[in-house]
């Protein structure tokens, strides 16, 4: 019990308390604790542990292919990769170079395994992302609230104004939309044409009028202009409200960590 | 009218395979067919480039690189612009990478750039360190003591023998740092224990979904500038005189964004009529 | 106010320290004072509510969807005869987000044990594994269903980001769960998971203190724990006093930082245009 609990438990303690507190003192030994050794414990403790964890990956997959359970066929892929890797980084080199320096040099076995078989693998499992986008944008952005429309409208302009294309359209075009958009608001409020028609007729005459006298260009007036209007979403109320939800999420892990170097939280040993 | 309703009813319900095609139709046609869009920079790139610019000839900079392949579209195009430019300028470049696949990109783009377009020669103009583990600790290390880090570069070189780590002991022995990212480690442990620290000016390229979390640190002015995703390493292609690879890709992502505000809208007709539908009925 | 221990120990620490500063601070680096009274002032406000909170003084935790969900969500997963996912992040024991994770898993693990819902948890890492295996095993012992643990149920993929969303992909394909809980530190492969488990029917919760993955999930899922709600999830879950008294802590600790932002504002301009007062972000700029 003393060693599944108290020791653990104490060990957190001690060991936070000095990596907390070691950043105010300024004496070697701790400094150098704190700011190398610390972390460098961890990532040892890490790299044994990775050896268990393909221990139960290597145990999982060949149980899985020696009974046949069902998927069989893509367990004995991973068994094969996991040969395969073991080889190339440990035993065939291809090309004579220094161990270590063969990882990354030219014409070795385990480069040719890097270019040709994970890097084109990893590029295919990220480029999911542009599908899965389009599909979940088309499915989740719904007019439902104000606040999901105002989540639709900025999306789009970002979306719009953060790409070349968004360069292209003109203010003015968007002006246009806007008087549009408002005609069709106005259609489902008054529910007569005659007014709708008026409205939108004044609307775009104004528009016109104001764009013969400055001459169409196209980024004027620049709060029409979506790569300005893009910018300025992303650098105001985007970063305000990232910032709070950094500071939020930064309390949080700070009084989560209190609790655990205080051992008032415990469950990550058990109850 | 009925029959436009039916048509929108169809397409707010269209199985998500269809989105898939024409989302895949719409990326490799404009790769195949380039449209030549203009590209148009932005503050935050552009304070990028002057940063860079204004650097003395000569200047020692340290370029760490932290994205693997699988963000190679958004990041490479940026290593590859930014090693351009410094090597243009004839800056002293010392690659370090806090990922392992940083150091194969990194070999990726000195291959291109400083031995096919510069004829470089490495341990004097250039030298690649390479992979440490440890995170955190690995910026610690090589702001306090960059020698007990890498006593051996990436080929297995001693440090001590390479010409242009002379007088090379830490991180303020920089005269700028920028930082290629795509996540942990990478530009946010550099601001919080390297750059701001030390005054050690820094950049960053970071992917698009990164931008938010890294954009306050451009707006307290602890990094200069950025570029932000594809688009901002099309902007720095630009402004260094060189077109590449996120440029041509700036072609297919407006015709994509453009498809994907298409749907959004097709979705949203389809949604009101449904309502309309269920409440006539 | 009424805690009369809480104060003295606290004026005790106080003293010690007004000593030791007046011996001229030995060893303490003086420039971070600021940060150390920052640390002090908010670990005694989050443990003052503690104490509070198991003194038996009430708290209020607002309703959260996302966690009165879970348990709907195994129950469902009964219901159906299939399994419960859950992927607690693709970082290490290191971040707290993972600790935090695995603390909720042990929580899940304990309603999948009284609803007899078999388990599943792919890992990206070994030391997360462990521990998760160690939260399995104590949840399923102490709802006093030892023989319906399984070593295997806790199970490692691989250390790579897009190969672990690949395997954990194919885990769901295969074996089309019900629930799909994702509670941890997430970074792209967020919404490759979150749109196979959609096209799959499974209900999914998802918890993350990842600012840039969170309009994601909240996208694709049916509920999202954000940013410090999924760490209040512990407090939530267990109802434990200690637990909930850091919630309350927490909430304490955020309005001082409001407070001291406001003031701040007020202080810098009443310095930049009179003159009068000090340089708030010269004092408060950690060195």
């Amino acid at each position: 019990m003393l060693w599944k609990r108290q020791i653990p438990i104490l060990i957190v303690a001690v060991i936070g308390s000095i990596t907390l507190f070691g950043w105010f003192i300024n004496e070697p030994s701790i400094k150098v604790f704190v700011e190398d050794d610390a972390t460098q414990w961890y990532n040892i403790l890490a790299s044994f542990a990775a050896i268990l964890g393909a221990l139960n990956l290597i145990k999982i997959q060949v149980q899985k292919v020696l009974y046949q359970k069902p998927g069989w066929g893509y367990s004995s892929i991973a068994v094969f990769g996991f040969v395969f890797s073991i080889i190339a980084g440990f035993f065939i080199k291809g090309v004579d170079v220094e161990w270590g320096a063969h990882v990354s040099s030219e014409g070795t076995l385990f480069k040719w395994m890097f270019d040709y078989i994970f890097s084109p693998m990893s590029a295919t499992m990220f480029s999911l992302l542009a599908f899965f986008v389009a599909s979940a944008s088309y499915r989740a952005f719904r007019i439902r609230n104000f606040e999901a429309t105002l989540l639709l409208v900025s999306g789009i302009i970002i979306m719009i104004g953060r790409v070349p294309v968004g360069g292209v359209i003109s203010s003015w075009f968007v002006m246009y939309l806007i008087v549009l958009c408002a005609g069709i608001y106005v259609n489902s409020w008054k529910k007569d044409l005659k007014i709708t028609f008026v409205f939108v007729l004044v609307g775009i005459s104004l528009v016109t009028i104001g764009g013969v006298l400055m001459g169409w260009p196209i980024d004027q007036p620049g709060v029409f202009y979506l790569p300005s209007i893009q910018e300025w979403i992303y650098y105001y109320p985007n970063v305000a409200g990232a910032r709070a939800i950094m500071i939020g999420i930064g309390l949080g892990i700070f009084a989560t960590s209190i609790r655990y170097i205080l051992g008032i939280e415990r469950s990550y040993i058990g109850e | 009218m009925s029959k436009l309703e039916d048509i929108l009813l169809k397409i707010g319900s269209v199985d998500r395979r269809w989105i898939f095609i024409i989302i895949a139709i719409v990326v490799i046609i404009p790769l195949l067919v380039p449209i030549g869009m203009p590209i148009r920079a932005t503050d935050t790139s552009k304070a990028v480039y002057d940063a860079i610019e204004d650097l003395p000839k000569g200047s020692k900079f340290l370029l760490s690189l932290e994205y693997s392949p699988s963000t190679k579209p958004e990041n490479h195009p940026m290593a590859i612009s930014i090693l351009r430019h410094l090597f243009r300028n004839d800056h002293k470049v010392y690659i370090t990478c806090l990922w392992p696949d940083g150091q194969f990109m990194a070999q990726d783009a000195l291959s291109q750039v400083a031995e096919g377009e510069f004829n470089k020669v490495y341990g004097e103009d250039y030298v690649l360190l390479g992979y440490r583990p440890g995170a955190e600790a690995v910026v610690k290390g090589i702001v306090s003591n960059i020698r007990k880090l890498y006593s051996v570069d990436s080929k297995q070189t001693k440090i001590d023998e390479i010409p242009m780590m002379d007088g090379i002991t830490k991180f303020k022995d920089f005269a700028f740092l920028f930082s290629v990212s795509s996540g942990y480690p990478g530009t946010i442990e550099w601001v919080q224990y390297a750059a701001d620290p030390t005054g050690v000016p820094m950049s960053s390229g970071v992917t698009s979904i990164q931008v938010n979390e890294v954009m306050p640190y451009v707006q307290s002015g602890q990094m200069v500038g950025l570029l932000a995703g594809m688009p901002g390493a099309a902007e720095y292609e630009s402004l260094v005189g060189e077109k590449g690879s996120a440029t041509s890709g700036m072609d297919a992502q407006s015709i994509a964004h453009l498809v994907i505000v298409l749907f959004i809208v097709l979705g949203n007709a389809a949604y009101f009529i449904e309502r309309k539908r269920s409440r006539k009925y | 106010m009424k805690d009369k221990k809480f104060w003295q120990v606290v004026g005790l620490i106080l003293l010690v320290f007004f000593v030791y500063w007046l011996a001229g601070a030995p060893y303490f680096i003086t420039d971070r004072v600021v940060m150390f009274f920052s640390i002090f002032i908010l670990g005694s406000i989050l443990l003052y509510n503690i104490r509070y909170a198991e003194r038996g003084g009430e708290v209020y935790l607002r309703p959260i969807p996302g966690l009165k969900a879970v348990e709907e969500a195994v129950g469902r997963s009964t219901e159906m005869g299939r399994p419960v996912l859950y992927v607690p992040g693709i970082q290490d024991m290191d971040q707290v987000e993972t600790v935090a994770g695995v603390v909720v898993l042990g929580h899940v693990a304990k309603m999948t044990a009284q609803y007899e819902t078999n388990l599943n948890v792919p890992v990206a890492r070994s030391i997360v594994m462990k521990a998760a295996r160690e939260a399995c095993r104590e949840s399923y012992t102490v709802e006093g269903r030892p023989d319906m643990f399984n070593e295997d149920m806790v199970h490692y993929l691989t250390d790579d980001q897009f190969a672990y969303a690949a395997g954990v992909n194919g885990i769901m394909n295969r074996e089309k769960p019900a629930a799909c809980l994702y509670m941890g530190k997430f970074y792209a492969e967020s919404l490759i998971l979150a749109e196979t488990g959609n096209s799959i029917g499974a209900i999914q919760i998802a918890g993350t203190a990842s600012q840039a993955q969170i309009p994601f999930f909240v996208t694709a899922c049916d509920y999202t724990l954000i940013g410090e709600e999924f760490f209040a999830a512990s407090a939530y879950l267990s109802q434990k006093p200690e637990l909930v008294g850091g919630v309350r802590g927490q909430d304490m600790i955020k309005l001082t930082v409001i407070a001291s932002i406001i003031f701040s504002i007020l202080m810098m301009a009443l310095y930049e245009s009179t003159g009068l007062g000090f340089d708030v972000t010269n004092f408060l700029t950690i060195r």
